[in-house]
């Protein structure tokens, strides 16, 4: 099926399981591999390209003409028989039936609504900060972001958020995104216990007046966005923006304990820390992978690439991508990469709750920064491995005060 | 190179922007009055939003599909020659440019 114009099959990257537990726990072997084979690669077990390099992942996501995502941004083609899973009305969609969705949802997301969030998110900041202080050796997975984010998120998106629920949730999500494993089975089973849960979790009974998803429930209810469809966009803003913000304030923590010198700045200038996200999530980029689908064979960095062969994107590869970045491996708080890196994609499909996103942690790194004068590791920090996302289980610190 | 911002109040303020530094990153940077750049230049937040000289204007690439999206989410009622002040890169062509800084951002 290869295109006349230049038929060339992308290599095939051998030797590398990106989805084997190892890998998946330390992928950066795996990363620089992609990356150095060529723009494109294939990989043979999956069946499935792979792209690992930033100007090529920033020209796929600007692409939805050729790349689409209706297929499902997971490794499995979600129109396929025995696949189907219902997609989400935001993020597997193409326009046009993408374009006015995500207008109401931008709509509603407007600077003003989260700006007007910052006074309870610093409230709880400076209540977790004072009891980590207190506590001197804590876990900050457990201790600090998993309970400051289940607060703040789900009171501004007015969804109550148990913590083992959503975890086991969120391990479900984030690894049937990938190949059917060892990782996606032992998920599946754990989050058995939580189905019923997760299915009546954003129920219209139960949100809170004046949230997110009441503006959505209400926004169906005047006809601004299509009948039926509110239900499934607040199912996408909870499960898109709960383990991914753990997930990226858990990279921030992680690399703070261990880069003195950047603490010690973010101490000096705690205004600093207010793109310490960014940079977090460009070193440990919490979605590793999405995927798009060519309509067609269509050529691109000189190869061609099949119709339907699913394309997967790896975010966490191209922000570490030395063509890009300089020291890329280093943690660095004045690098300032919003709107470079790719960690909330880009293009039309850019993630839309971004800046509830930067606000949470902005609020928690900016109160952290001005109440603690160290903090180094006590003790190695513990993986969470998934198939699509990159998050830590614990990250356990010990602080000093100013 | 420099660029000329026209900041709520009707004040003229010339700041110089290096080639390819966005127009948001530069006010920012010399405290312009009226632009916040809350997402940092992801075209995220349109709390850049400024409305572009018409002399300047045709020399700008097209909005993008987010920004073009983000625009019609303003603050302030989007005209025309609205643009967010993070998509526009300083380059020699735009020597000289002159935006009003839209009132209100939030």
């Amino acid at each position: 099926m290869l295109d006349a114009a230049t038929g060339r099959t992308p290599p095939v990257l051998a030797g590398i399981d990106p989805y084997d537990t190892a890998t998946v726990i330390d992928p950066y072997p795996f990363h620089a591999a992609l990356r150095d084979l060529a723009p494109v690669v294939l990989l043979k077990d999956y069946n499935v390209y792979a792209v690992g390099r930033h100007a090529e992942i920033q020209q796929i996501l600007d692409n939805w003409q050729d790349f689409s995502s209706a297929s499902g941004v997971g490794i499995q083609d979600i129109r396929r028989p025995g696949k189907f899973r219902i997609p989400s009305r935001l993020v597997e969609a193409d326009p046009p039936g993408h374009t006015e969705v995500r207008a109401a949802v931008t709509k509603i997301l407007s600077p003003r609504l989260i700006r007007s969030w910052r006074d309870l998110f610093e409230r709880e900041a400076a209540a977790r900060v004072g009891e980590m202080l207190d506590r001197r050796e804590f876990d900050a997975m457990e201790h600090l972001i998993e309970p400051y984010v289940l607060k703040v998120f789900s009171t501004a998106v007015g969804v109550d958020l148990p913590r083992e629920n959503v975890i086991a949730i969120g391990e479900m999500r984030f690894n049937q995104t990938g190949p059917d494993n060892v990782l996606y089975r032992g998920a599946m089973e754990r989050a058995e216990p939580y189905l019923d849960w997760y299915e009546h979790s954003v129920d219209r009974v139960g949100v809170l007046p004046g949230s997110i998803a009441e503006q959505i429930y209400v926004a169906e209810d005047r006809g601004e966005i299509e009948a039926g469809v509110a239900k499934s966009l607040v199912r996408t803003l909870v499960g898109g923006g709960t383990d991914s913000t753990i997930a990226g304030l858990g990279a921030c923590f992680h690399h703070l304990a261990r880069s003195p010198g950047q603490m010690a700045l973010a101490v000096a200038d705690p205004m600093l820390m207010r793109t310490a996200l960014d940079e977090g999530i460009r070193m440990e980029s919490p979605f590793q992978v999405i995927y798009r689908t060519p309509n067609r064979d269509v050529d691109f960095a000189g190869f061609t690439l099949e119709k339907d062969r699913k394309l997967g994107l790896w975010l966490g590869a191209g922000n570490r991508d030395p063509r890009k970045w300089d020291n890329p491996d280093m943690f660095d708080l004045r690098r300032n990469p919003a709107g470079v890196h790719v960690a909330f994609g880009t293009g039309m499909h850019v993630c839309i709750g971004q800046m509830i996103a930067r606000l949470e942690s902005e609020c928690l790194l900016t109160e952290f920064a001005r109440r603690v004068k160290t903090v180094e590791p006590a003790g190695e920090s513990l993986p969470r491995p998934m198939n699509q996302m990159r998050q830590l289980r614990s990250i356990p610190l010990r602080v000093t005060p100013q | 190179m420099k660029a000329i911002y026209i900041v709520p109040g009707g004040a003229e303020v010339a700041v110089d922007v290096p080639a390819n530094t966005s127009l948001m990153r530069a006010a920012v940077s010399n405290g312009v009055d009226g632009i916040i750049g809350d997402c940092g230049g992801a075209a995220s937040c349109a709390t850049c939003h400024v409305f572009v000289d018409p002399a300047f204007l045709g020399l700008l690439p097209a909005p993008g599909w987010n920004e073009g999206q983000i625009l019609d989410c303003t603050a302030a009622d989007r005209q025309a020659n609205s643009r967010l002040a993070c998509q526009i890169l300083m380059t020699e062509a735009l020597d000289g440019i002159r935006v009003t800084i839209a009132d209100p951002q939030l």
